[in-house]
């Protein structure tokens, strides 16, 4: 039996970066399956992909979706040899229907669900028209939470919400070892970077507004950059999504109230303080 | 060579001239409608033949259905039905088996021509009238020969030993599957997946797939439909849905056109990668435009989950039993999405089933109206199941357009009523006489398989809202005859885009038609269902509709 682990979280919430580290740290390969929607490709790329299989899955229910993606990614995993499988669902999957793969697809068994929860977004979630009761379940049906940027103030929000946040539940065997090692209250740190790998990961948080134009300008300039995304401020206060690839660059405005919050994925080291012009 | 069909009456469903007694035709258009004796002037200087075989008769406009599923509808139709309810099909009535006695002798009959290959699947099955299936009942029938039976709910499906066998699914494979009952042959939910992968190859094999689209041909004719939509193009293999109609249906003897809008979500990986590159390939579909099959700018987005898996998302107070609705994606990647063919001029269908769902996509049209505000956009709000009046007046200010499956109220609204959302709630699913008060362009659609591909009959449910159980659900949002007609004619033409060239019979229109032995306008409303085809018009060319 393949264990099979559904991490789960909100758009942003920074699931990605856990699976990079979980990739990174783990001594035999692991399937990763990316089931997202819209900008599924752009996960599946930032996720680093040395020795493990990453393959990326479409949504929808099998009696609309005959292709049944997520189930026969399941079954190219078992051809391969690898310890585990980690689904990384979309920003909005209920993560207990993912898990139902761990119970009943012949050849797996269910390790559990962890649900990544970002401390500086979760109040809006929360009260928001059209998700809350989305973020609301992930967090519920989670057996393991782990605090991304959290505040004291955030975990008495988390705890009004009947959630057991931090290890409350066992996430079994394997996993359990490999989540132990990362429980950290944040999975990020200001600037990380992998040296075994030609690509590597940033991620830049700041509350300075940025300005746009600029921005465009630093990304086109600096060759090493491959990929970035994330949200921006700028200096009328909107926020913008940036999406920027090798052959374009593009911004849209965004109803997603954040801070600056962007991931580079770069092939040379990234001195954050070289970003400085961008800054309005 | 003109030729002039008389009518007993042509409903034009032009206001300015709604009846006439004949229409002359030249090639594929109307040259005009009237009497015989008003369109003299065409007539004195050129060739012309009456044709009297429609004079018992009453011609409207060629039905449209805005909103199909081809691809699904070839999965669908080569398999047997054998159903509780009474199917209506070109090659023959599928009657109502209501028995566990009748279902298995109906299924012993059938066996003998295998469906798929060497399987036999069949389709409909349900507990209530025909008893729990079990793979010994069905080896009790026939052991060694594959049979699969496929459940009307699309949720469960159950195996006979042969079928077992065939595939290669022993015990071994499924132990400890807590979704597939492999004692009883049962294979349901996530492990009905395990089923289907296992029996892709034959579901989606191509000839069988073929096969399926002629059937649908003939459901669509059978119809009275001279225009479709097929409303996602690339569910599931872009190219061989695409390069498959064009193989059947561009060819003279296809009494239909197809409207072809991509599924944008599919897209993404055909195109490369992202949302951009996707508009960038959907930008240039038009290129593969034949006669028949044609993309525009249009393009297909989604909300929230299905109506009838009860995923649709809703506003307060949601489900009874408190069970969440699902997003098909976050609201800030649907509205980057959205922006992105919004600027770009497209005419975007929205597939919405809940309220909430349709809320995000009222507020994403608010949005992207105060950013690039533009006129008669044909924004669509697809399926419309749940709605509440403010978000129709709403959504008439913003001028978006409704296509809507009347078809819930007739088959869920007993059930959504008494276990899923109330009976408030479910009286009003598919709200359509406040979309016609509030002057919404309102079409109706099948979305074929999900309902009959026959537009008289969702206009049947739209103008009674009767529901399976014989009640009238909400009379205030049932719709006039008239109005009725026009969802299934110059509306859906209008959701289309094509309103200049279908949708009426009127001069210089395509002379689309669809022939009826009764006046939709005039006899009882509850019989608007059982009006018979007599044939249909496309271009000008008659199609017979026989009867098998």
């Amino acid at each position: 039996m393949i264990p099979l682990t559904i991490i789960s979280g909100y758009l942003g919430s920074g699931k990605t970066t856990l699976i990079n580290q979980l990739l990174r740290e783990a001594k035999n390969p692991i399937g990763v399956l990316v089931n997202d929607f819209g900008d599924l490709q752009v996960d599946a790329k930032l996720i680093e992909n040395k020795d493990s299989l990453t393959l990326s899955l479409t949504n929808g229910c099998v009696c609309c979706n005959l292709n049944e993606d997520l189930g026969s990614s399941l079954e190219q995993m078992k051809e391969k040899d690898v310890e585990a499988v980690v689904i990384e669902a979309s920003g909005v999957a209920l993560p207990i229907k993912l898990a139902n793969y761990g119970l009943t697809w012949p050849g797996y068994s269910l390790s559990g669900i962890l649900s990544v929860v970002q401390g500086e977004s979760l109040i809006n979630l929360l009260s928001d028209k059209f998700v809350s009761k989305t973020v609301r379940a992930q967090i519920e049906q989670a057996d393991q939470i782990l605090l991304n940027r959290f505040q004291d103030k955030d975990k008495e929000i988390l705890s009004r919400l009947n959630a057991d946040y931090i290890t409350e539940k066992e996430v079994k065997s394997y996993w359990d070892l490999i989540f132990e090692e990362i429980t950290p209250v944040n999975c990020f740190t200001e600037q990380e970077l992998d040296q075994h790998s030609t690509f590597q990961s940033s991620v830049l948080s700041t509350d300075k507004v940025i300005n746009r134009n600029r921005l465009e300008r630093y990304l086109i300039k600096n060759s090493s950059i491959e990929r970035a995304k994330g949200w921006i401020r700028d200096e009328g206060g909107k926020t913008w999504l940036l999406q920027m690839n090798k052959s374009e660059c593009n911004f849209s405005i965004s109803s997603y109230e954040t801070n600056t919050r962007l991931v580079f994925i770069h092939t040379q080291d990234l001195d954050l303080n070289s970003l400085d012009p961008i800054y309005s | 060579m003109i030729k002039v069909y008389k009518a007993k009456s042509i409903i034009t469903m032009n206001p300015s001239l709604p009846r006439t007694e004949a229409v002359a035709v030249r090639d594929s258009l109307i040259l005009e409608t009237g009497s015989l004796d008003s369109m003299k002037p065409w007539l004195e200087n050129n060739d012309y033949e009456i044709d009297e075989q429609f004079r018992d008769s009453i011609i409207v406009p060629g039905l449209i259905d805005p909103h199909l599923h081809p691809s699904m509808a070839a999965v669908l139709l080569p398999t047997f039905f054998i159903t509780a309810m009474e199917w209506r099909f070109p090659w023959g009535d599928t009657p109502a088996t209501t028995s566990p006695e009748d279902y298995d002798k109906r299924l012993k009959e059938a066996l003998t021509n295998p469906t798929h290959k060497d399987i036999f699947i069949t389709w409909g099955h349900h507990d209530l009238w025909h008893g729990p299936m079990s793979r010994s009942r069905l080896n009790k029938i026939e052991s060694n020969k594959p049979i699969v039976v496929w459940n009307r709910s699309f949720h469960e499906l159950c195996m006979n030993d042969g079928a077992l066998d065939y595939l290669g699914i022993t015990e071994d494979d499924v132990k400890g599957a807590s979704q597939i009952d492999f004692e009883r042959g049962r294979f349901f939910e996530l492990g009905l997946g395990y089923a289907v992968q296992k029996l892709n190859p034959y579901i989606l094999d191509p000839e069988i797939f073929k096969e399926g689209l002629l059937k649908l041909k003939e459901v669509v004719h059978f119809g009275g439909q001279t225009t479709i939509a097929d409303m996602a193009v690339g569910l599931f293999n872009f190219d061989n849905e695409f390069d498959t109609q064009l193989e059947l249906y561009e060819n003279e003897d296809n009494p239909f056109r197809v409207e072809l809008i991509a599924h944008a979500t599919a897209l993404i990986q055909y195109a490369g990668g992202s949302n951009l590159e996707a508009e960038k390939l959907i930008a240039k579909l038009p290129e593969r435009n034949t006669h028949k099959l044609n993309f525009r700018k249009r393009v297909k987005l989604f909300t929230d989950g299905a109506f009838f898996a009860q995923v649709a998302q809703l506003m307060e107070p949601g489900y009874i039993d408190g069970h969440e609705g699902e997003w098909l994606s976050t609201p800030e990647q649907f509205e980057e999405v959205a922006r992105i063919y919004w600027n770009q001029g497209y005419a975007i269908h929205v597939h919405v089933t809940g309220d909430l769902g349709l809320e995000l996509a009222l507020d994403t049209l608010e949005k992207l109206q105060f950013e690039k505000p533009r006129f008669n956009h044909g924004f669509t709000l697809e399926h419309f199941g749940l709605s509440t009046p403010e978000q129709v007046y709403r959504l008439s200010k913003l001028g978006a357009n409704v296509s809507a499956n009347a078809y819930y109220v007739h088959e869920l609204s007993d059930l959504y009523a008494n276990h899923t959302v109330g009976s408030e709630r479910a009286s009003s699913m598919s709200r359509i006489g406040s979309c016609f008060r509030e002057g919404v362009t309102t079409g109706l659609h099948s979305d074929f398989t999900m309902a009959p591909a026959q537009p008289l009959m969702s206009m049947w449910v739209a103008v009674n809202r009767v529901n399976e159980k014989g009640n009238v659900m909400s009379p205030e949002e049932r719709i006039t005859p008239q109005q009725g007609l026009e969802a299934i004619t110059i509306n859906a033409a209008r959701i289309l885009g094509l309103d200049h060239e279908i949708g009426t019979v009127r001069a210089g229109k395509k002379a689309d038609f669809t022939v009826l032995n009764k006046d939709p306008l005039e006899i009882d409303p509850m019989e608007i269902k059982d009006i018979e085809i007599i044939a249909t018009v496309f271009e000008g060319k008659v199609f017979p509709i026989n009867k098998k």
